[in-house]
C-alpha cells in the first residue's frame, strides 16, 4: 500500500467527521471546545476500562464470550459517562441561560443545543475512530497490505475504516438523541441509545466467525442508518414543535 | 504484515580482477513479486523467482547465457532441504577442478568434481537467498493465502535488503575496495598443536616432525550455509578423534618423531591457511615458534573421509605427492594400521596411478613450496569426488556416515603412532591400545555440522562460549591486525574451540600443578590457559598450541588498513592468488508481504474523497433545510 491508500482509508473513516467539523463545528469556538472535551472524556473512559480489564488480558482469540462481556461492560460504563456528560452540560446550560437573562440576551436556541449535542457526539465518534482505526492505519502508509483470515476478501484496513465510519455515525447522532431524551425526559430516546450502542458493539463480534464481516458490517450499517433516521426524525419533530411554540399566533 | 524470512544470503566477494556472488544491483531495496520458476513465461517486469534446489544449476546457467532472462530477475529465493539430497544426482557450485591454478601439475582440465556447475564463481546482479525451513514455511504460507482467494488486485512480493558497501562505493575489485575500506580480506585463524608439547626455550633434542593436516573451512553458494560435512569437516573430525585417541597413550616423549596437528582455515579461498603457515615458517615468526627450525619429514593430510562406507566396508584412498621412501613409509604405516584394525572392515588403497596427481588439497600448497615434499592425503575417493555435493549447502550431516569418520580416525591414530615410533616392529599391544572414542566423534559431528544442538552442545560449551549456535564453516573475514595472539573476539567459534580442545588433549598432565589462570594468562611460558571462556577462571595446562593467522600472502596490514603487495616471483602461489575479499554490508534482510495494485490504492483514495464530499454535501443540504424550516417561523 501507499500514501494514497493510507489517506483513502483515513478519509473513509474520518472524512464525514471532517466535513461536519469544517461546515458546522469550526465556526463556533464553543463547539470546538465541546468536541475536544468530549474526545478527552471518551479517551479517559477507555483508559479506565483498559485498567479494569488489564488483569484478564490477553483474552483467548477463539472464545467469544469474554469479548461480549468486555463490550457489555464498556457500553455500560460509557453510557454512565454519557449521563454524567449530560449533567455537566445541563449545569452549564443553566448557568449560560441565567447569565443571558441577566444581561438581557436571548437564551440558547434549540439549534444551539442540538449543535452542542452533535459536537459532543462527534467528539466520542472521532475518539473511537482515532483509537480503533487511525492508530492501526500507520503501517498502511507503507508498501504492504494485510488480510486477516477471518475476513479474507477485504483488506483489514478497509474493514476497520468502514467499521470506524459506522461507529462515528452512531456515536455522533446517539448523543443528539440522548441529550434530547434527557432534556425531554423521553424514556424511549433515553433507552434506545444504550441499546444501539450495545447492539453495534455486539455486532462487531460477528467478525469472529469466518467471513463474518460479510454479514457483520452490513448489519452494523443498518444500526447506523437506524440511528441516523431516528435522529433525523426526532430533530424534525423538535424543530416543528419549536416553531409552533415560537409562533403564538397559530 | 511484513514477514521476516529466515535464511542464508549469497554475498558479494571480490578478487583482483572482479566480483563473484550476489548483491542488490543498486543502493535501494529490491521489491519484486514472487513467481515460481515453472510459472515463468514472458515476464514484463522484474520478478522474485522461487527456485528449488534441483532447479538451481539449470536456472543459474540460463541466467548466465540469456541476458534478457537475467534482466527480468529482481531476486531469487531458493527452496531447499535435506529431501533434495536423495532427489537428484548432484549439486556442486564449484569447478571441475577446484582451485586448479594452485595445482602442482599441468593437467588442470582433469575432472575431480564431476557434479561441478561453477555457478558460485560468477557474479549475479541480483540478490539470492536460500530459505531456511522456517523461511520456506513463511513464503509458502503467503503464497497459499493468495492462491486460496484468487485475489486479482494483489500480489505477493519479496523485499531484499542486500546492499553491499562495494556497490555503494563503486569499488569492483579487491584492490579498489581494500583501498576504500569497503571490504575485508577472507581469512581467519588456523590452529596447530604438538604432541607432546615442545620446549620452545631449548633447541636441543628437536625431533623430525610428522605433520597431520586437516581443514576447517568450507564454501558454498550461500555464505552461512557451508557445513562442508564431507569436505572437509569429516577430515577435521577424524583428526580430532585421532588426537583424542593418542592423548590417552602414554610415553609420547620417548618416541622418535614429533607429532604436529594443524587445522587450517581459508583453504577454500586460495589455500590461505597452508600458504600463510608455510610463510610463517619461513619467517620464523612467533606463531610457529618451536617448529620453524625443525624439518618437516612427512605430511599426512586427512581430506574428505565421510563417505568411505560402501557395502559394509570403509575404503579410503591414499594419494601421495611422489614416490619416495618416506611416502612409502607412510603408506606402509597405513597398511599396518589397517591390518591392526582387521575387525573394523577398513581398507586403505593406494590411489590410481593414472590420476594426474594429488586431488585438490592443502598439500598443493606444500608441493608448490617444495616439490620434494613427501606427503600423503587420505580421501574417500580415488579418481573423482564421491561427494556429489562438494561445496554445496547440501553437504551436511546427512551426507556423511559417522562410522566412516570413526574408521578414518582409527587408521590415522594408529598410523601416526607407527610413524612417530619410526619402527615397523611396533608392538601389537601398544597399537591395539589406541582406540578412537566413537561417541566423541559422533558428538563432534553433531556439534560442528548441525544447528541443533550445534555449537551449543556440551562439548563445545565446555571449552568456549559460542557466539552462534549454527556453525557456518565459512572462512569469514579477518578482523583487526592478524597476530599469533589475536583478540579472541575476532577469532571464529570453531577456531577457538579447536584451540582449546587441542590444547587440552595434547597437554601434559602434571599432577599437583594444574592451576587456575589469572586474567586468562598463565605464569609459565610453556603453559596455556584453556576453558577461560566457559568457566570464570580457566585452567593452565602445559601445551604447545597456537593460532596462526590465515590470510593471503599478497596482503599486508598496516596502520589499520590492508594493502596489496606487488607480485613476487619467489611466491609462485601468490602469483596466481586471486586475493579474495568480502564486501562489507550493513544488514541483510528479506521480507515477504502482500501489496495491492496501484489501481486499487487509487480507488481507495477516490472512495475516501467521495465519502467526504458526499458527507459535506449532505451536511450542507441538511443545514439549509433546517435553516429553511426555522426561517418559516
Amino acid at each position: 500500500m501507499t500514501v494514497a491508500a493510507g489517506i483513502g482509508y483515513a478519509l473513509v473513516a474520518l472524512g464525514p467527521s471532517l466535513s461536519l467539523f469544517v461546515s458546522v463545528i469550526s465556526r463556533k469556538p464553543f463547539l470546538i471546545l465541546t468536541v475536544l472535551s468530549s474526545t478527552l472524556l471518551w479517551l479517559v473512559s477507555l483508559i479506565i476500562l483498559s485498567g479494569l480489564w488489564r488483569p484478564f488480558l490477553p483474552l483467548k482469540a477463539n472464545v467469544w464470550w469474554p469479548y461480549a462481556l468486555l463490550v457489555l461492560s464498556s457500553v455500560c460504563f460509557q453510557e454512565g459517562l454519557r449521563f454524567l456528560f449530560w449533567k455537566v452540560y445541563k449545569r452549564l446550560e443553566d448557568v449560560l441561560d441565567s447569565f443571558a437573562d441577566r444581561i438581557s440576551r436571548p437564551r440558547l436556541f434549540l439549534t444551539d443545543k442540538l449543535q452542542i449535542a452533535l459536537a459532543g457526539g462527534l467528539g466520542h465518534g472521532v475518539a473511537h475512530a482515532v483509537f480503533f482505526c487511525l492508530s492501526l492505519l500507520t503501517p498502511a502508509f507503507g508498501p504492504a497490505t494485510f488480510y486477516v483470515d477471518r475476513c479474507s476478501k477485504v483488506p483489514f484496513f478497509l474493514v476497520s475504516a468502514i467499521i470506524a465510519l459506522a461507529f462515528v455515525t452512531i456515536h455522533t447522532f446517539s448523543m443528539v438523541i440522548a441529550f434530547e431524551g434527557y432534556a425531554k425526559g423521553n424514556k424511549v430516546d433515553q433507552g434506545i441509545v444504550p441499546v444501539i450502542h450495545l447492539a453495534a458493539g455486539m455486532l462487531t463480534l460477528v467478525n469472529f466467525a469466518s467471513e463474518g464481516c460479510v454479514i457483520g458490517v452490513p448489519l452494523l450499517y443498518l444500526v447506523a442508518s437506524v440511528t441516523l433516521l431516528h435522529c433525523g426524525k426526532m430533530v424534525w419533530q423538535r424543530l416543528k414543535e419549536s416553531r409552533n411554540q415560537s409562533d403564538p399566533s397559530r | 504484515m511484513y514477514v521476516a524470512v529466515d535464511g542464508y544470503p549469497c554475498v558479494r566477494l571480490l578478487n583482483l580482477s572482479g566480483e563473484i556472488g550476489c548483491a542488490n544491483p543498486g543502493l535501494n531495496k529490491v521489491v519484486a513479486p514472487i513467481i515460481k520458476l515453472k510459472d515463468v513465461k514472458d515476464l514484463v517486469q522484474p520478478h522474485t523467482i522461487l527456485v528449488t534446489a534441483d532447479e538451481m544449476e539449470g536456472f543459474f546457467s540460463r541466467v548466465s547465457n540469456d541476458l534478457s532472462f537475467a534482466s527480468q530477475i529482481g531476486g531469487v529465493l531458493v527452496e531447499s532441504g535435506s529431501s533434495f539430497q536423495q532427489k537428484f544426482k548432484g549439486l556442486s557450485p564449484d569447478k571441475m577442478f577446484p582451485q586448479a591454478q594452485f595445482s602442482p601439475y599441468e593437467n588442470v582440465e582433469y575432472k575431480w568434481n564431476p557434479a561441478a556447475s561453477s555457478i558460485m564463481w560468477k557474479a549475479y546482479n541480483f540478490p539470492v537467498y536460500l530459505l531456511s525451513e522456517s523461511g520456506i514455511l513463511a513464503v509458502q504460507q503467503i503464497l497459499s493465502k493468495k492462491e486460496m482467494k484468487h485475489k486479482t488486485y494483489t500480489s505477493n512480493v519479496a523485499e531484499f535488503n542486500m546492499v553491499m558497501e562495494t556497490t555503494k562505493a563503486g569499488t569492483h575489485n579487491s584492490e579498489a575496495c581494500l583501498q576504500e575500506g569497503t571490504c575485508l580480506p577472507l581469512g581467519g585463524y588456523s590452529v596447530w598443536s604438538s604432541l607432546p608439547p615442545i620446549n620452545v626455550s631449548s633447541s636441543n633434542n628437536r625431533k623430525p616432525v610428522v605433520l597431520t593436516v586437516a581443514s576447517m573451512d568450507s564454501a558454498s553458494f550461500f555464505r552461512d550455509k557451508s557445513f562442508g560435512a564431507d569436505s572437509p569437516i569429516s577430515g577435521m573430525v577424524a583428526l580430532l578423534g585421532a588426537v583424542d585417541a593418542l592423548s590417552r597413550v602414554d610415553g609420547f616423549s620417548n618416541l622418535k618423531k614429533q607429532l604436529i596437528f594443524l587445522v587450517l582455515t581459508g583453504e577454500t579461498w586460495g589455500y590461505l591457511g597452508s600458504r600463510r603457515f608455510i610463510h610463517e615458517l619461513d619467517l620464523h615468526s612467533e606463531a610457529v615458534a618451536g617448529l620453524s627450525d625443525t624439518p618437516i619429514e612427512t605430511v599426512l593430510e586427512i581430506g574428505s573421509v565421510g563417505k568411505g562406507l560402501s557395502g559394509g566396508m570403509n575404503t579410503f584412498f591414499a594419494h601421495k605427492t611422489r614416490v619416495s621412501s618416506i611416502t612409502n613409509m607412510t603408506l606402509d604405516a597405513l597398511k599396518i594400521a589397517q591390518d591392526s584394525l582387521a575387525s573394523k572392515n577398513i581398507k586403505i588403497l593406494s590411489a590410481d596411478t593414472t590420476n594426474p596427481g594429488i586431488p585438490p588439497s592443502s598439500l598443493m600448497a606444500f608441493m608448490k613450496k617444495n616439490p620434494q615434499t613427501s606427503a600423503v592425503v587420505l580421501e574417500d575417493f580415488d579418481a573423482k569426488f564421491v561427494n556429489k555435493f562438494y561445496h554445496s549447502h547440501l553437504d551436511d550431516l546427512s551426507n556423511i556416515n559417522s562410522s566412516s569418520v570413526v574408521a578414518a580416525a582409527s587408521v590415522v591414530a594408529r598410523t601416526l603412532y607407527i610413524l612417530a615410533n619410526d619402527s615397523k616392529d611396533t608392538s601389537n599391544s601398544a597399537l591395539g591400545s589406541i582406540h578412537v572414542n566413537a561417541s566423541f566423534v559422533e558428538e563432534l559431528l553433531a556439534c560442528l555440522l548441525s544447528c541443533e544442538p550445534g555449537l551449543s552442545c556440551n562439548l563445545v560449551k565446555d571449552y568456549i562460549s559460542p557466539t552462534n549456535t549454527c556453525p557456518g564453516n565459512y572462512a569469514g573475514v579477518i578482523l583487526g591486525e592478524p597476530s599469533s595472539k589475536p583478540y579472541l573476539g575476532y577469532v571464529s567459534d570453531v577456531s577457538r574451540f579447536l584451540w582449546n580442545l587441542l590444547a587440552d588433549k595434547t597437554s601434559v598432565q602434571k599432577r599437583n600443578t594444574a592451576s587456575v589462570c589469572s586474567k586468562g594468562a598463565c605464569s609459565k611460558s610453556d603453559e596455556v590457559c584453556i576453558k577461560a571462556e566457559s568457566n570464570k577462571e580457566g585452567t593452565c595446562v602445559v601445551s604447545t598450541t597456537r593460532y596462526v593467522p590465515a590470510y593471503s600472502t599478497r596482503l599486508k596490514y598496516d596502520d589499520g588498513a590492508w594493502t596489496i603487495l606487488p607480485q613476487n616471483t619467489s611466491d609462485s602461489m601468490g602469483m596466481v592468488d586471486p586475493v579474495w575479499t568480502e564486501s562489507n554490508w550493513n544488514t541483510i534482510r528479506v521480507h515477504v508481504y502482500t501489496v495491492q495494485h496501484s489501481v486499487y490504492d487509487n480507488a481507495v483514495l477516490v472512495a475516501g474523497i467521495t465519502v467526504t464530499t458526499l458527507a459535506y454535501i449532505g451536511i450542507l443540504v441538511a443545514k439549509s433545510f433546517i435553516t429553511k424550516i426555522l426561517k418559516q417561523d
